[in-house]
Parts: C-alpha cells; sequence; structure tokens
C-alpha cells in the first residue's frame, strides 16, 4: 500500500489483532461495502456510490465552468485550497503513448461532448506541468478549438513562500513567461 | 572518493516507483538504453525544487548511476542544456521518437552515433518541418540497428528511375512496377499486401528526393511516411505504435 511500509503494516495488523479485533471487522465491512458500491460519476468520472456526484448533482454549482483534474483526488486538493464552485471533469492520468495510456484511455470523447454542452463557458485544465501533462493539454485544446469555449490553464510559477535562488530553470522560465501585471 | 565521471542522457520514460521513487529509462551516449532507479526523486528537499522536474524527457542531462545489476541507481543529474521545447504535435513527435527507441534498442547496447542523430532530431524538432525531422531520424536508426534502406537502387540493383513507380516490402525491397497502369497512379496509394508483411508505393523521384534528404511535398512526404512505416514495421511487431494514436485528428 501506498505511504505505509512493512514495518507499520505489520503494526497495524498486530494492533488490530491484541487489542481492537471489533475495530478490525467494522474496517473490513467498510472496505468491503466501499469496495462494492464507489463506481464512477457519470458526468465527471469521478469515484462516486452514486450515479452521479455530490458536486455533479449539485444545483448550486456553477455549471459554465469546467475543471479538468488527472485525479479524484486533484479533486479533494481543490475544493479545500480554492475557491471553485464549478464541475470537475477526471481524465484518470495523462497522455502517455509510451504506458499505452491515449485519448480513449482518458475518456476524451466524452470530454468532447462536454465541450459541445450549450451552458459552458470556460474549461480550466489543472494538469501537471509535465511533458505528459503538456501533450494533453494540448490534445485538448485541440478538441476545444471548434466550439466557442474560453480555455485557460492553471498557473505555473515559483511556489509561495519558496525562494527565487532554489527554483530551477525550467520552472523560472515559465514564471518569467507566465508573469502579471500589477 | 572516487571523481564522479557524469555521463550524457535523455529520460527516455518514466515510471513512478513506491511512494517518491521514478524508475528511469534512459538513453546515455556511451551505454545505450538502460533502466536506472532515481529513489526520492518526487520527494522536495526542503526549499528547493524536486528532481523529478529535471527528470523528464527531452531535458538533456549529466548522470551518473551505479550498480551491475539490470536496474541502476542513479546518484547524480544536471542538466545539460535547457530543455527542448516542444509543444503541441512537435510534442507528440518527440514522444514518437521515444517509443520507436524503446522499443527497438535493446538494453545496454551502446549506441553512441545514434544518440548524436536523436539529439539532433529533437532539436530540430523545435524548429524544422516535423515530417522531415522524422524521416530523417527513422533511415538514420534503420541504418544504426544495421538494417539501412538503400533509397539509391532497386532489388535488382539498378539505379533508382525518378521517372517510375516503385513498390515496397520489407522482406523483397524496392521492385520497379513494370505494369504501365502503375504510371498513371496518384502517389500515396498503398498497395494492399496479399501477404502479411505490409507495403508502400512511392515515386523514384519522391525516393531520390527522400535520400537526398531535400524538402518534400505534402503529397510525397504522405508516401514517404507509408515507405518508413513499411520499413519500420517487421521490427516493431505486431502492436501498433501508440503515439501515432495522437495524430488521427490531425487534418489532412
Amino acid at each position: 500500500m501506498p505511504g505505509i511500509g512493512p514495518k507499520s503494516a505489520q503494526r497495524m495488523a498486530f494492533h488490530l489483532l491484541e487489542r481492537d479485533r471489533d475495530a478490525g471487522r467494522q474496517l473490513a465491512r467498510v472496505m468491503d461495502a466501499a469496495m462494492e458500491r464507489i463506481g464512477r460519476c457519470e458526468r465527471c468520472r469521478t469515484l462516486t456510490e452514486h450515479t452521479r456526484c455530490q458536486i455533479c448533482a449539485n444545483a448550486r454549482r456553477n455549471v459554465s465552468l469546467l475543471c479538468i483534474v488527472e485525479q479524484p483526488s486533484d479533486i479533494v486538493a481543490i475544493e479545500q485550497a480554492a475557491d471553485y464552485d464549478g464541475l470537475y471533469f477526471v481524465l484518470g492520468g495523462r497522455l502517455s503513448p509510451l504506458d499505452g495510456i491515449g485519448p480513449e484511455e482518458l475518456g476524451l470523447d466524452r470530454l468532447e461532448a462536454r465541450f459541445n454542452e450549450p451552458e459552458l463557458d470556460e474549461a480550466i485544465l489543472a494538469i501537471s506541468p509535465t511533458v505528459e501533462g503538456l501533450a494533453t493539454a494540448h490534445y485538448i485544446s485541440e478538441l476545444a478549438r471548434c466550439s466557442s469555449l474560453r480555455l485557460s490553464r492553471i498557473a505555473h510559477g515559483v511556489p509561495l513562500g519558496g525562494e527565487l535562488e532554489f527554483v530551477d530553470g525550467g520552472t523560472l522560465a515559465h514564471a518569467f513567461a507566465g508573469r502579471q501585471g500589477l | 572518493m572516487r571523481a564522479q565521471a557524469l555521463k550524457r542522457g535523455f529520460v527516455l520514460h518514466r515510471r513512478d516507483y513506491r511512494n517518491s521513487s521514478l524508475l528511469l529509462e534512459v538513453f546515455s551516449a556511451e551505454h545505450g538504453r538502460l533502466a536506472c532507479l532515481a529513489k526520492g526523486a518526487k520527494a522536495a528537499p526542503k526549499g528547493r525544487g524536486a528532481l523529478a522536474s529535471l527528470l523528464q524527457p527531452f531535458q538533456p542531462l549529466w548522470l551518473h548511476w551505479v550498480g551491475r545489476g539490470e536496474v541502476k541507481t542513479l546518484t547524480r543529474a544536471e542538466a545539460a542544456a535547457p530543455a527542448i521545447a516542444l509543444s503541441g504535435e512537435r510534442l507528440y513527435c518527440g514522444f514518437y521518437l521515444n517509443e520507436l527507441l524503446m522499443r527497438l534498442l535493446a538494453r545496454d547496447d551502446p549506441q553512441e552515433p545514434l544518440f548524436v542523430f536523436y539529439q539532433q532530431a529533437l532539436a530540430d524538432l523545435a524548429t524544422e518541418p516535423m515530417d522531415a525531422v522524422l524521416r530523417r531520424f527513422e533511415l538514420r536508426l534503420l541504418e544504426e540497428l544495421g538494417y539501412a534502406l538503400d533509397l539509391r537502387r532497386d532489388r535488382h540493383g539498378a539505379p533508382i528511375d525518378p521517372s517510375r513507380y516503385y513498390g515496397y516490402r520489407p522482406d523483397v525491397g524496392l521492385e520497379p512496377l513494370l505494369d504501365p497502369r502503375w504510371e498513371s497512379v496518384p502517389e500515396p496509394v498503398p498497395v494492399v499486401a496479399s501477404s502479411l508483411a505490409p507495403a508502400a508505393l512511392v515515386s523514384g523521384a519522391t525516393l531520390q528526393r527522400l535520400a537526398a534528404g531535400s524538402a518534400l511535398s505534402p503529397r510525397e512526404s504522405r508516401a514517404a511516411r507509408g515507405l518508413m512505416r513499411a520499413a519500420l514495421a517487421p521490427h516493431l511487431g505486431p502492436k501498433p505504435l501508440r503515439s501515432r494514436e495522437l495524430f488521427r485528428r490531425r487534418p489532412g
């Protein structure tokens, strides 16, 4: 399991067996239910127990904004940190031909269908700025070209609280290219 | 401590490994393609960027690794030059070059001339017409692997006649087409081969221009693409190249 080494795993197993078998049973039941019941949202492809996730089903969200992310965990991060009230679309990865991940695997045909929905004004790409991420962003921008959609991407640059001296050359070059007026 | 001799290399592909490490497929000048584990590359040391941002495809690198097994351990990595700025479709072309190398190069087989061609091809990709760069690299790649395609002579050893059409099959070579019907066929019509081997139809004039590295018209470059595709096919095997899928939407 990611984040848990053999030592911690052993400690957890002993704790449940020696001290808290009820919690162990409950954990097993919850895990079983989660594995059985959680599927993908039909609109945004995130993980959900329902056919439509809470965000897609929420009538108060701004339907003119769509944020495109790689993983369901990115939604959680954005919801916690940013003041964003639009909808999401989860790709489930990045275009990476060498890993066998093409447009089909990312559900880009479904994304294209959403681009053609009349209530949508702007799509925001929140994809990691790796080489694969840039290729994905380019591919999506080609998909959006025929619609009248506004396409933007989140800014790349110097991390808050970071010092310029330690920022790598590529990031600094990006930060300069994307400078903003004060 | 022994001085660490840094070696030139590019990352062809990378994969997440455990929590914060990366498993790299490196193409190095002196050692060819090799697998390398970059431990903790995704974790950022305090106040600094993570090494992972450097260990990306199309970034010229100086690398040092240790280990004798199949998978080496990366000990140092520095940028040798700014990353080659490929954008849009040129990025897809870069993936295509990497996929070719991943599929056709054996591990730990030094390919120094090919490394130079690869570096040059990436640099050219940033500025020159994409098709020309790709064809040039494909020809060089076949040559370096020992399967050079002779564009100047047909299979009987006769020089290429610019006024004729030639059929190409990897197992046969360039066959001049005797049938006068072929003379009037518009160029990019692929010959549907009855056997499993893919085939291509190309004019003598196109072959000459391709061999000389001259600029090709859109029609000629389509024919050249078909030719190279057929020439590479037996070495790539039946599994299709995934980077080609990205080009499907390309108009024309």
